[in-house]
C-alpha cells in the first residue's frame, strides 16, 4: 500500500506541477478542468488496461513484449468482424478474444518450450505483428461506426451524467476485478509465488505450468480489451498501431513499484503509472513542448520512479 | 577486540564483548543465531562499524571502515554464501580486482604462477587454476575464496560456517588447511554450530550469548555439554526429545527405484509413528532420492508408492497428504519475497485470501515452533535463518501431512530453532490420531541417531538397509557411508 | 517518506529551461493549431513557413504540432484532443487517416472550435472547408506526361504510396486515369505500396525492380511514385540498381534530390503542389471563417509538372525550393 503511496504522490506532484505551468502560459486552470481530467483518464484507458495484464505477467516473474502487436491484432480483427456484418458486441468480443488466444499462444510457448518469456513474446511480437497485417492484407480496415467507437470518446453533453466515458469506468471495473484476483484469491498467490521463487513454488505443489498459461492467457485477455479501446480510438483496424506500445505497458507497471524479478505488483500503482505517463505527454503537448522534450522528460521519470523505489528499499532493509 | 558494543535501534547487538586471537591460532566462535556473532565478526572485517570499543591489529589501532580497509590491513572474512564470480576461473578469481597486467594487458602467466603457489600453501595444489569456479564443487570453492585471502597477504581469516554444507571427508580437509595456515602464523576465527568441531579443530574458543561474551577458553578437555549450557543458558539434557513410539501401517514404500544417476534401485519403507533416517554424504544420491519420491525428479524405473499413489506430481503429493521441506531454503524451500503467512499457507490456500484469514490460519503453526516475527504478514526474508526453516517445515504441519520427507531441515540453523523442530517432530509421531510418517536427510550423525528409529546410509547411489538407531553408531554409520568397511 | 516530488519537479523545472518556455499567450489574439501529418518531411516545413506567413498577415498566433511519424493515428488524436482541451480558437488538420480522425474533428465541432481540413480527405462533413491541391487533377497530369514521353506505347508501375491516405489515393487514381485514356499503355503493376518511410519505400522498390528485371535492362518503361517518401525510395533503388535514366520516371513533391536528378536525367519529372499556399490558404480561410466571412467548402491549391525545360521558371522556382520553417 505504501508503494501506491509514493507512486500516487508523484502523479500528483506532477498533475500540480502541470496545473501551475499550464497556469502560468495561459493564466487560467485549464489543466484542473473537468474536461481535462476526462481527456487525461480517456487517454490513459489503452495503456492502463494493458498494463493491468501486464501487471499480473510481470508479478509472475514473465515479461510481454507482444502486446502492442496484440493490440494491433485485436484492432484488425474487431474492424474485420465489423464490416464483415457482425453485432458491435460480438465483434468487440472477438477482438478480446483474439487477445486472449494471443496471451494462451504466449502461455504456451513459454512452458511448454522452456524458452524464457523475453525471447518467446519478442518472437510472438514480431509474429503476431505479421499476423495482423495479413489479415488487413497490408491496409487498414475501415468499419463502420459503432456504439463500440463511443467507448473513449468525449462525452457528448446528454450523456454527462456518466461523468466519464464507459471505457474509462470498464478500466476501473477491469482494475478492481484484478486487483481481487492478485490479493485475495488463492490463483493470486499462486502466481505470486512462482514469481518469487518458481522452484519453491514447484515444490509446494504449485502447478507452475498452469498458472503461467492462465497468467499470459489473462494478461492477453486484457490486452485484447486495450485493442477493442485502442479500436474505439481509431475507428479502423489498424496493423501498425501501438508499435512500440509494449514498452510504455511496461514502464506503467515499473513506475507502479512491480520488481521486472518477479514476485511483485500493484495494480494500483501501474495505473498510477499509465497516468502519470499521461499526464506528463498531455501537460508537455498543452504547454507547447516539442516531443522531443516530452520524451525526455517521461524517461527521466521512469528511471527516477525506479531509482526511488530501490532507495527505499534499502531504507526499509 | 575490547568493549565492542553495537546497536540496531532498540536491540542491543553486542555489548561490551572482548575477544584475542593470537597468531597461528584457531579461535571457534560459538553461539545460537541471533547470538552476535555475525555482527562481531562484521565489525572484525568492516562490514559494520562499532558503536563502542576499539581492535588492535599486531599492536596497532585498527578501525577498517569497510571491507576493503579490512582487507587491505589484512583481515580477510569467507561468507557462508561465497563470493566468487561463477562464470571465472579459479585463478580471474584469486586476482579479482587486482589483476596484475603487463603493458596494460592481463598477466595471465604469473597470475597462473602465483594461485598454483597460494593453493599449494593450502596444500590443494589439485586445483586446476584454469577450472571455471562453478565447475568446482563447494569444498573447492571455499579453498579458492581461502586462496583469494591468501594472496591478497591476509593474516586474519574470519570463516563463518565453513562446514555447514560439506560432507564428512571435505571438512576434515577444511580442517588440516586451517591447521597448516595456523602453523604459518595465521590467525582463524571460525564460526559454527558443530560443537564437537568447534572443539576438535580449536585452539580456544569464545561463546556469545545475546550480545555478550559468556565463556572463554582453551578446548583442551572441555565438556560439549558445558558449551551447550553456555549458549543455552541452561543445561541441553533434552536436545533430542523421543517419546514411546509405535510404528503402523506403511505410509511411504519405494521398490528398485532409480533416477537418471541416482538413486540406484534403492528400497525402503516408512511407516506411521516411526523416523527413518537416512544418512549420506553430500553428492550420495539422497538428495535425489528424496526428491524422485516427491515427484520433483523423474523416475527411470522401480516402484514408488506414497500415501497410496504412484509416481505423481508435488501437487498430487500434497493432495494425498505428504509433505517435503527442501534442503534448498532461498533456493527452493521458500519464497523469500512473499509474507510468512503466505509461505506457511501455499500449498493449501482456499480460493479466497485475506490478511484477517491468513493470520488466524498461520497462527497456530507460528506459536507451536515459536517462530519470532513481527507479523505473520511481513516477509519471510526479513525472519533469521533459523525462523525461515521453521516457515518452510511449518508449512507441512500448516498442511496438516501424514508423512514429512525433510531433507536436512536443520541445516545451519541455531539450537533453538532445531530444538523446536525436534520437537515437533517426536510430537507428530507419537500423537494419538493420525502418527505420522518421517523420512528425514541429514548429515550430522548425533541428530540422526537422536530422532530416528531406523536410519539407512547411503552411499553412491546406493541405499543399504536400515538398521535400528539403538543398534548402531555414529562410528559404523561413518565408515559405511564413507566407504570403509562392508 | 522520500520525496519523489522534489525531484520530479527538478526534472520537469530543468526540461522546461532547456526548452525555453512556450509561447506566451497575448490576450484576444486568435490562436491557431495546424496540425501536420507528421514533421520529419520537408512538404511540411513549407507548409508551416505559408501557415507562419498567413499568422503574421492576419495577426494570429500559430501553433504547430504533428506526431512524428505519418502512420501515427494514435498521436494524432491526441494532439487535436489536446488542443480542444486547452481550447485553441481553430484547428487547421491534415488529417492522416479519412477515418480515424472523424471523431476526434467532430468533438471539436462540437467544442465550438471550427476545423479546416487541408491536404488529405476526411470522410465527414464536420468540417469548415477543405482546403488542398486536386490531387486527381495532379496524378493525371504525371499520367499524360508519361504517356507523352513514352509515345503512348509501354509498361507502367505505379508504385503506390500508403494505405488510407486519400491524397495519395486520388492521385494513383488519377494517373491510372490518365494513362487508361492510351491503348498502347500497360500498368503490370499497382498493387505494390512503399509504405511510410524512406526506408520501406525503398525496399519496396528493390523488390519491385527485381520482380521486373529482364537480361538486359528492365521489362518496364514507365515508373509513377505518388508522394516525396516513395519517389525518393524509387529513385534511390533505380540508381543503385544503374536503371537510372533508362525509365521514363516522375514523381511526386518537391525535394532538393528530385532536382539534381531531373538536371541529370535521372528523372523526368515532379508533380508539385504549392504547400506553402496550402498551409496560407488554409489559414487564412479558417480565420475567414471565425471573423464571421462565408468560405468555399473546396479550395484548390494548384498542382504543377516540374520538368527539365521548366525548371528555371522563376514561378516554377518558388516551388522547387519553397521558403521552409525553421
Amino acid at each position: 500500500m505504501r508503494r501506491n503511496l509514493v507512486t500516487l504522490m508523484a502523479l500528483l506532484g506532477a498533475f500540480l506541477l502541470f496545473a501551475i505551468l499550464v497556469h502560468s502560459e495561459t493564466g487560467d486552470f485549464g489543466f484542473v478542468s473537468g474536461p481535462n481530467l476526462e481527456l487525461i483518464l480517456r487517454q490513459t484507458a489503452i495503456v492502463g488496461t494493458a498494463a493491468l495484464g501486464m501487471t499480473l505477467i510481470i508479478a509472475a516473474g514473465g515479461i510481454d513484449l507482444s502486446a502492442g502487436a496484440v493490440i494491433a491484432l485485436s484492432t484488425v480483427v474487431l474492424a474485420a468482424a465489423l464490416s464483415a456484418g457482425l453485432s458491435p458486441l460480438a465483434a468487440a468480443i472477438l477482438g478480446v478474444l483474439a487477445g486472449a488466444a494471443a496471451g494462451a499462444l504466449n502461455g504456451i510457448l513459454v512452458t511448454v518450450l522452456g524458452v524464457v518469456p523475453f525471447i518467446v513474446t519478442l518472437g510472438t511480437m514480431l509474429a503476431l505483428r505479421g499476423v495482423a497485417k495479413g489479415l488487413a492484407h497490408e491496409q487498414k480496415i475501415d468499419a463502420p461506426m459503432t456504439w463500440v467507437n463511443s467507448a473513449l470518446a468525449a462525452l457528448k453533453p446528454e450523456d454527462r451524467w456518466m461523468l466519464f466515458p464507459p471505457g474509462v469506468w470498464l478500466t476501473v471495473v477491469l482494475a478492481v476485478l484484478v486487483g481481487v484476483t492478485l490479493n485475495y484469491t488463492r490463483f493470486g498467490r499462486h502466481l505470486l509465488a512462482v514469481g518469487s521463487n518458481e522452484a519453491a513454488a514447484r515444490l509446494a505443489g504449485v502447478q507452475v505450468g498452469r498458472v503461467k498459461r492462465r497468467v499470459y492467457l489473462l494478461g492477453g485477455a486484457l490486452v485484447g480489451v486495450a485493442g477493442v479501446f485502442q479500436f474505439a480510438r481509431l475507428s479502423v483496424g489498424d496493423p501498425t498501431v501501438a508499435t512500440g506500445l509494449e514498452l510504455d505497458i511496461i514502464a506503467a507497471v515499473v513506475i507502479g513499484g512491480a520488481s521486472l524479478a518477479g514476485g511483485e505488483g500493484w495494480v494500483l500503482g501501474s495505473l498510477l503509472g499509465a497516468l502519470i505517463m499521461t499526464v506528463i505527454r498531455a501537460g508537455g503537448s498543452q504547454l507547447g513542448w516539442s516531443n522531443w522534450v516530452q520524451e525526455i522528460v517521461t524517461g527521466a521519470i521512469i528511471v527516477t520512479a525506479v531509482a526511488i523505489d530501490r532507495i527505499r528499499h534499502r531504507r526499509h532493509g | 577486540m575490547r568493549g565492542i558494543g553495537k546497536r540496531f535501534g532498540a536491540t542491543e547487538a553486542l555489548a561490551a564483548v572482548d575477544l584475542s586471537v593470537a597468531s597461528g591460532e584457531i579461535h571457534a566462535l560459538l553461539g545460537q543465531n541471533g547470538a552476535g556473532k555475525s555482527t562481531l565478526m562484521k565489525i572484525l572485517s568492516g562490514a559494520l562499524v562499532p558503536d563502542a570499543g576499539s581492535i588492535e591489529l599486531d599492536g596497532q589501532p585498527y578501525r577498517p571502515r569497510n571491507p576493503l580497509e579490512g582487507r587491505r590491513a589484512g583481515v580477510a572474512m569467507i561468507y557462508q554464501e561465497l563470493s566468487l564470480v561463477p562464470h571465472l576461473s579459479v585463478a580471474e578469481n584469486v586476482f579479482l580486482g587486482v589483476e596484475p597486467t603487463r603493458r596494460g594487458l592481463l598477466d595471465r602467466v604469473l597470475m597462473r604462477q602465483r594461485t598454483r603457489e597460494v593453493l599449494a600453501e593450502l596444500g590443494s595444489p589439485d586445483v586446476d587454476p584454469d577450472a571455471r569456479v562453478d565447475a568446482l564443487p563447494i569444498a573447492g570453492r571455499q579453498i579458492v575464496e581461502i586462496a583469494r585471502a591468501l594472496a591478497a597477504g591476509c593474516r586474519v581469516l574470519v570463516l563463518d560456517e565453513p562446514t555447514s554444507s560439506l560432507p564428512r571427508p571435505d571438512a576434515d580437509r577444511l580442517f588440516a588447511t586451517m591447521r597448516r595456515l595456523a602453523g604459518q602464523g595465521q590467525a582463524i576465527v571460525y564460526i559454527t554450530h558443530f560443537l564437537e568441531e568447534a572443539l576438535a579443530a580449536g585452539d580456544r574458543y569464545s561463546v556469545l550469548r545475546d550480545g555478550r561474551l559468556v565463556e572463554s577458553g582453551a578446548t583442551a578437555g572441555v565438556p560439549p555439554e558445558r558449551i551447550v549450557t553456555a549458549m543455552v543458558g541452561r543445561a541441553g539434557s533434552e536436545a533430542y526429545p523421543r517419546s514411546p513410539r509405535q510404528a503402523g501401517e506403511a505410509l511411504l514404500a519405494i521398490d528398485n527405484l532409480a533416477g537418471l544417476t541416482r538413486p540406484n534401485d534403492a528400497s525402503l519403507t516408512v511407516h506411521r509413528g516411526e523416523v527413518v533416517g537416512i544418512f549420506g554424504l553430500v553428492g550420495s544420491g539422497r538428495t535425489e532420492l528424496i526428491r524422485a519420491i516427491f515427484g520433483l525428479d523423474p523416475v527411470l524405473r522401480g516402484d514408488v508408492r506414497v500415501m497410496g499413489l504412484g509416481e505423481a506430481a508435488p501437487t498430487a503429493r500434497w493432495r494425498s497428504g505428504a509433505g517435503m521441506v527442501s534442503e534448498d531454503r532461498k533456493g527452493e524451500g521458500l519464497a523469500v519475497g512473499l509474507s510468512v503467512a503466505d509461505n506457511l499457507m501455499l500449498t493449501a490456500f482456499g480460493p479466497w485470501v485475506t490478511a484477517a484469514g491468513q493470520r488466524a490460519a498461520s497462527g497456530p503453526v507460528i506459536g507451536e515452533l515459536g517462530i519470532r516475527l513481527a507479523d505473520p504478514l511481513q516477509p519471510v526474508g526479513q525472519l533469521s535463518g533459523g525462523n525461515q526453516q521453521k516457515v518452510a517445515f511449518g508449512r507441512l504441519l500448516h498442511h496438516d501431512v501424514d508423512l514429512l520427507l525433510l531433507d536436512e531441515p536443520t541445516r545451519g540453523i541455531d539450537v533453538a530453532s532445531k530444538a523446536a523442530i525436534y520437537r515437533t517432530i517426536d510430537r507428530l509421531v507419537t500423537r494419538a490420531d493420525r502418527p505420522c510418517g518421517v523420512l528425514i536427510v541429514g548429515s550430522y550423525l548425533p541428530e540422526l541417531l537422536g530422532i530416528c528409529d531406523r536410519i539407512a546410509v547411503m552411499r553412491r547411489g546406493t541405499l543399504a538397509p536400515p538398521v535400528g538407531a539403538a543398534e548402531t553408531s555414529e562410528h559404523a554409520l561413518l565408515l559405511a557411508a564413507s566407504g570403509g568397511g562392508n | 517518506m522520500p520525496k519523489p516530488l522534489s525531484i520530479l519537479s527538478l526534472a520537469l523545472a530543468a526540461a522546461l529551461a532547456a526548452c525555453g518556455g512556450g509561447a506566451r499567450k497575448d490576450a484576444g489574439k486568435l490562436r491557431i493549431a495546424v496540425i501536420p501529418k507528421g514533421t520529419t518531411h520537408e512538404f511540411w516545413r513549407a507548409v508551416h513557413a505559408g501557415a507562419i506567413k498567413a499568422g503574421e498577415e492576419l495577426g494570429v498566433t500559430i501553433e504547430w504540432k504533428g506526431p512524428l511519424q505519418e502512420n501515427d493515428r494514435e498521436e494524432q488524436i491526441k494532439v487535436i484532443e489536446n488542443f480542444v482541451t486547452r481550447g485553441v480558437s481553430g484547428i487547421a488538420l491534415a488529417p492522416l487517416d479519412h477515418a480515424a480522425l472523424v471523431q476526434p474533428v467532430a468533438n471539436a465541432t462540437r467544442a465550438n472550435i471550427p476545423v479546416v481540413i487541408f491536404d488529405s480527405d476526411l470522410k465527414s462533413d464536420d468540417y469548415v472547408s477543405f482546403v488542398a491541391t486536386d490531387n486527381f487533377k495532379g496524378g493525371a497530369l504525371a499520367g499524360e506526361a508519361l504517356a507523352q514521353a513514352l509515345g503512348g506505347k509501354g509498361n507502367l508501375i505505379l508504385l503506390r504510396y500508403a494505405v488510407g491516405s486519400a491524397s495519395t489515393t486520388n492521385r494513383e487514381e488519377g494517373f491510372l486515369a490518365a494513362v487508361a485514356k492510351y491503348p498502347g499503355l500497360k500498368v503490370v503493376s499497382s498493387n505494390q505500396y512503399a509504405g511510410v518511410t524512406t526506408e520501406t519505400g525503398f525496399q519496396a522498390s528493390e523488390n519491385l525492380l527485381a520482380a521486373h528485371k529482364t537480361a538486359t535492362g528492365l521489362s518496364v518503361d514507365g515508373i509513377f511514385c505518388a508522394n516525396e517518401s516513395s519517389t525518393f525510395g524509387m529513385l534511390r533503388a533505380l540508381v543503385d540498381g544503374g536503371y537510372a535514366g533508362k525509365v521514363h520516371f516522375i514523381g511526386f513533391d518537391a525535394s532538393p534530390k528530385f532536382v539534381a536528378a531531373i538536371k541529370a536525367g535521372q528523372m523526368d519529372g515532379m508533380v508539385l503542389q504549392n504547400p506553402v499556399n496550402m498551409g496560407y490558404l488554409a489559414v487564412k480561410t479558417l480565420v475567414q471563417h471565425l471573423r464571421g466571412q462565408p468560405v468555399d467548402k473546396r479550395i484548390d491549391t494548384g498542382a504543377t509538372l516540374v520538368t527539365k525545360a521548366n525548371l528555371g521558371d522563376p514561378a516554377v522556382a518558388g516551388l522547387v525550393s519553397p521558403a521552409l520553417a525553421p
